[in-house]
C-alpha cells in the first residue's frame, strides 16, 4: 500500500511518496521520506521490498555522483534513467535481486525540459508524462488520464496532485500517512509544504 | 435378500426414457415460468466440483468458461441518478462480445446493471423483475428499491457458497424513497448509497467520478461525468470495452441517452480536449 | 488400466468419467472424481439477413486427436413434426460436448413442441430464445458443456439469431460464431458482416475517415461467407472439417444444404 505518484509540467517534475513505513500490520514511521535526491536536478522515488529500497536508492545516489565528480558532468534525468535501469537489469539476473520500483523525475540541464520515468524492479523503463506505482495506479491514472496536460503550470499541477491523494485517502483501506511532495524546476529541487490534515469521506 | 433380488430382478429398460416428473417438467411449458429447482452434480461436494469446471481465476485451463470482466457505475444526484456501463464481455483473454447489454430493465422505472457472471446477472434481475410485478399485483402499488433490492440479497445469500457471482446496482425512483440507490452483491452484501462502481474497473471509474462528483450537478453535467467516467476505465482496464451505455433514471421512469463505441468518444475527448496525453503518436 | 491411454505419445486422451484414482469425500465414503465432459470439437456459426437467417456447423466429431465421425450433425430443426422438418421454424446449433448438446436440443425440442400442442400455434423465436436461457440456467451448478446459437424468424419477419454462454447468458446478434473455431472465424465475421474497421474510401484521413455502415446482406452473399468462414477455418483448425451443414430460415421454411470439406 505504498504510493508513488510523478506529474511532470511546463517547467517542472512533481514528485509524491507516501509518508508510512509500514511491516506487516504496523506502522512503524509517519514521516519517512521514500525519496532520494540525485544530482542537483534529478529526483528518485521508491518503494518496495524493505531494506532493498534504501539500499538500492543510495547506491544509485553514490554512483551517480561518483560519475561527476570523476568526469565533471552533470548526467541528465535520460541518462540516469538508463544507468539505473541497467542496475536493475543486473540485479534481476542476479542471486539476490534488488525488489525495489522507481519513479525518476528531473529536468534535463541542456534542455530545461521536465522528464519522468517510470521503473520497475523488472528493469522496465518507460518515459511519460505522469505515473505511479503500487495501488496508486488503480485509482490515479485514471485522473491523470482526464486532468493532465503537457503544459500545466506548478499551480495546476499541485491542483492535480490533490486530485490524486484525496481520491487515495478516499477509496484505499489503509491510510498511507500523506505523502511528501519533492518539486524539481531548473532552479533545483525542493521540498513542498503538503497539508495531509483534511478528513477525505466518499459521497 | 429380497431387496438384492430385487436390484437385480428390474428390467433393463427401467430407467430409459423420461420419469413420470421429468415428463411433467417438460409439459410445463407457461413461459416464463422460472423455477427454483437446479440440477446438481452427484459429487460430495458440488460447489468445489462446479469450481473446478469452471473457475477461471483458480484454474486458467478450466473447460467452462464463463463470461465475466466489467466496469459498471451509478450515482445519485438532485436529478436522479446516472447508470452507466461498458459493453464488453471476456471468457478468459478472448472477448466473448463487445455488445452486451450490462444495464438490465427491470421495469420501467427500476435499472439493475450487471457484473460478474453474465447469466446469474441475467436470470436473477429478470425473477427480481417478476417479484417485483407480483408485489405489484398483490399490494396495488409499485415495490419500492430498498425492498426490490431485499428481494435479490436475500435470494443471493440463500445460494451463498454455490458460485455465483455478481455486482449489481439497483437504481430506482419511487413516491417513497425518490431516487435510491443499492449495491448488492453475491456475498450477501446490500449497501445504500449516493455513487458505486463496479467491476474490474471500478478503480479507473472511481478516480474520475470521485474527482468531480457533487450532488448538484446539472443533468447535462452529470451525464457527461457518467459518460467520461466509463471511457477512463475502458481506457485503463483491458476487460473494459466496446460501447458506452448511459441511462438516466427519473420521477418518472428512466431515459436511456445511447450506447456508443467508446472508439471514437475516446479520440474526441482526445483532439478537442487534449486529454490522455500519454496516447502519442510516434514510438519512443 | 486407465494409465495405458494416458502415454506420452496418445498426448491428451479423452477424459473418461472414472479414469483417476477414487478419493476419499468429505463424508468418509470413498468417491471417485467425477469428470463428466469431453469436448467433441467443431464450430458453430450464424448470421441473419433482412429476411433469412442460416445457422451452420461442420459434422466432424473429435475426442482427443480421434476423429469419431466425419456426419454428426450440430444444427438441429427444433419443433418440427417428423424428420422432414415441416412445421419447424426454428434452428438449434450446438458445439461443445455433443451428448449435452443432444440433451439441450431435447429438451428445447419437447418444449417447444408441447407449446405448440397445448397453445395451438407456435411458438415465438423471442419466446424460445429466452426459454433456451432458463433451461440452461437450471444446470447453472452442473452445466451443459455446450455454446448454443439459435436462430428464426422474428414477428416481423425479420432474421434473428440469438447466442448463448454455458449458463444461459443470451444475446440477440447479427452474427456469431461459436466453438473450436471461433477465434478464427468471429473477426472475420466482424470484418465481412459488420463491416468493422471498414471505412468509406476518401471521406477523411486518420481519424476523421468514417465508418462504412453495416447493411444486411442478401442470402447468396451470406451463404459464399459461411462457406469461406469453414474452409477456412479447416485449414487452420484440426477440429474443424468433413462436411458443412447449413440450415437457411425463410418465411418459406427451413432449407438444408450439405457441401463437402476438406478430410484430412
Amino acid at each position: 500500500m505504498e504510493v508513488l505518484l510523478g506529474i511532470t509540467g511546463k517547467d517542472f517534475t512533481i514528485l509524491a511518496a507516501s509518508k508510512a513505513a509500514m511491516r506487516g500490520a504496523t506502522i512503524l514511521k509517519s514521516s519517512d521520506d521514500k525519496t532520494r535526491q540525485l544530482n542537483q536536478h534529478t529526483l528518485m522515488a521508491y518503494s518496495g521490498e524493505a531494506g532493498d529500497t534504501v539500499q538500492f536508492a543510495e547506491y544509485i545516489q553514490a554512483n551517480v555522483q561518483l560519475y561527476t565528480m570523476r568526469n565533471e558532468v552533470e548526467l541528465s534525468p535520460s541518462a540516469i534513467s538508463s544507468f539505473v535501469r541497467g542496475e536493475l537489469a543486473k540485479s534481476l539476473r542476479s542471486r539476490s535481486p534488488y525488489t525495489v520500483n522507481l519513479l525518476l523525475g528531473g529536468i534535463d540541464p541542456i534542455t530545461q525540459k521536465p522528464h519522468l520515468y517510470w521503473l520497475d524492479y523488472l528493469a522496465s523503463c518507460a518515459s511519460v508524462p505522469y505515473a505511479a506505482h503500487g495501488y496508486a495506479q488503480y485509482y490515479c491514472l485514471s485522473i491523470l488520464d482526464k486532468h493532465h496536460h503537457p503544459d500545466i503550470n506548478y499551480e495546476q499541477g499541485m491542483k492535480i496532485l490533490r486530485m490524486c491523494t484525496d481520491e487515495l485517502k478516499r477509496r484505499l483501506p489503509i491510510d498511507f500517512k500523506g505523502v511528501t511532495v519533492k518539486v524539481v524546476t531548473k532552479d533545483g529541487i525542493n521540498e513542498v509544504e503538503y497539508d495531509d490534515s483534511k478528513q477525505v469521506i466518499s459521497a | 435378500m429380497d431387496s438384492l433380488v430385487a436390484q437385480y430382478s428390474r428390467p433393463a429398460f427401467h430407467n430409459e426414457g423420461y420419469s413420470q416428473e421429468e415428463q411433467q417438467e417438460l409439459s410445463q411449458t407457461m413461459p416464463g415460468d422460472i423455477s427454483l429447482k437446479f440440477a446438481l452434480p452427484p459429487v460430495a461436494q458440488p460447489h468445489a466440483w462446479l469450481r473446478a469446471q469452471t473457475d477461471d481465476h483458480a484454474n486458467p485451463s478450466c473447460p467452462i468458461k464463463l463470461a465475466h470482466g466489467t466496469t459498471t457505475l451509478a450515482f445519485r444526484f438532485q436529478g436522479g441518478i446516472i447508470v452507466a456501463t461498458d459493453s464488453r464481455a471476456t471468457a478468459g483473454d478472448w472477448i466473448a462480445s463487445q455488445t452486451v447489454k450490462k444495464v438490465i430493465e427491470i421495469n420501467n422505472c427500476l435499472l439493475g446493471t450487471m457484473a460478474g457472471g453474465a447469466a446469474d446477472c441475467q436470470y436473477w434481475l429478470a425473477y427480481l423483475g417478476m417479484q417485483c410485478r407480483l408485489h405489484e399485483l398483490r399490494h396495488k402499488r409499485r415495490i419500492t428499491v430498498a425492498a426490490a433490492s431485499k428481494i435479490l440479497a436475500n435470494l443471493v445469500y440463500s445460494y451463498k457458497g454455490y458460485g455465483l457471482s455478481m455486482g449489481t446496482m439497483c437504481a430506482g425512483v419511487t413516491p417513497q424513497e425518490g431516487p435510491a440507490l443499492y449495491y448488492i452483491d453475491s456475498d450477501g452484501t446490500r449497501l445504500a448509497g449516493n455513487l458505486f462502481c463496479v467491476g474490474s474497473g471500478q478503480t479507473f471509474a472511481y478516480g474520475v467520478l470521485d474527482a468531480e462528483y457533487k450532488y448538484d450537478l446539472s443533468e447535462e453535467d452529470a451525464l457527461e461525468l457518467g459518460r467520461r467516467s466509463i471511457l477512463a476505465a475502458t481506457h485503463r482496464d483491458a476487460y473494459s470495452g466496446g460501447y458506452i451505455n448511459l441511462y438516466h433514471v427519473k420521477e418518472d421512469g428512466w431515459v436511456k441517452h445511447g450506447f456508443n463505441d467508446t472508439n471514437p468518444i475516446f479520440w474526441k475527448t482526445k483532439l478537442e480536449k487534449g486529454e490522455f496525453s500519454n496516447v502519442t503518436s510516434e514510438l519512443v | 488400466m486407465a494409465s495405458a491411454f494416458m502415454q506420452p505419445g496418445f498426448g491428451e486422451a479423452p477424459g473418461y468419467s472414472f479414469s483417476q484414482a477414487p478419493t476419499v469425500a468429505a463424508s468418509g465414503a470413498r468417491e471417485h472424481s467425477f469428470y463428466p465432459y469431453t469436448d467433441n470439437g467443431g464450430s458453430t456459426l450464424g448470421i441473419t439477413g433482412q429476411d433469412f437467417a442460416i445457422l451452420a456447423g461442420d459434422t466432424r466429431s473429435t475426442s482427443g486427436y480421434n476423429i469419431n465421425t466425419r456426419y454428426a450433425p450440430k444444427v438441429f430443426r427444433i419443433g418440427s413434426d417428423d424428420e422432414s422438418g415441416a412445421g419447424g421454424h426454428i434452428v438449434l446449433a450446438v458445439c461443445g460436448f455433443a451428448a449435452d448438446g443432444e440433451a439441450l436440443k431435447e429438451r428445447l425440442d419437447a418444449m417447444v413442441k408441447m407449446y405448440r400442442y397445448q397453445h395451438g400455434k407456435p411458438m415465438s423465436v423471442k419466446a424460445c430464445a429466452q426459454r433456451l436461457a432458463t433451461i440452461l440456467y437450471q444446470k447453472r451448478f452442473f452445466p451443459y458443456y455446450v455454446h448454443a446459437i439459435l436462430g428464426g424468424l422474428d414477428e416481423e419477419g425479420k432474421g434473428a439469431l440469438y447466442s448463448y454462454d454455458p449458463v444461459g447468458s443470451y444475446e440477440r446478434e447479427q452474427c456469431r460464431a461459436a466453438g473450436a473455431a471461433a477465434s478464427l472465424i468471429m473477426p472475420f465475421l466482424d470484418n465481412q458482416v459488420n463491416f468493422k474497421n471498414q471505412f468509406v474510401p476518401g471521406s477523411g484521413v486518420g481519424h476523421f475517415l468514417e465508418a462504412r455502415e453495416p447493411l444486411p446482406l442478401p442470402r447468396k452473399d451470406v451463404e459464399e461467407l459461411v462457406r469461406d468462414a469453414f474452409s477456412s477455418a479447416v485449414e487452420r483448425h484440426i477440429e474443424v472439417g468433413d462436411g458443412l451443414q447449413m440450415m437457411v430460415i425463410t418465411k418459406d421454411g427451413v432449407e438444408e444444404i450439405y457441401h463437402p470439406l476438406k478430410r484430412d
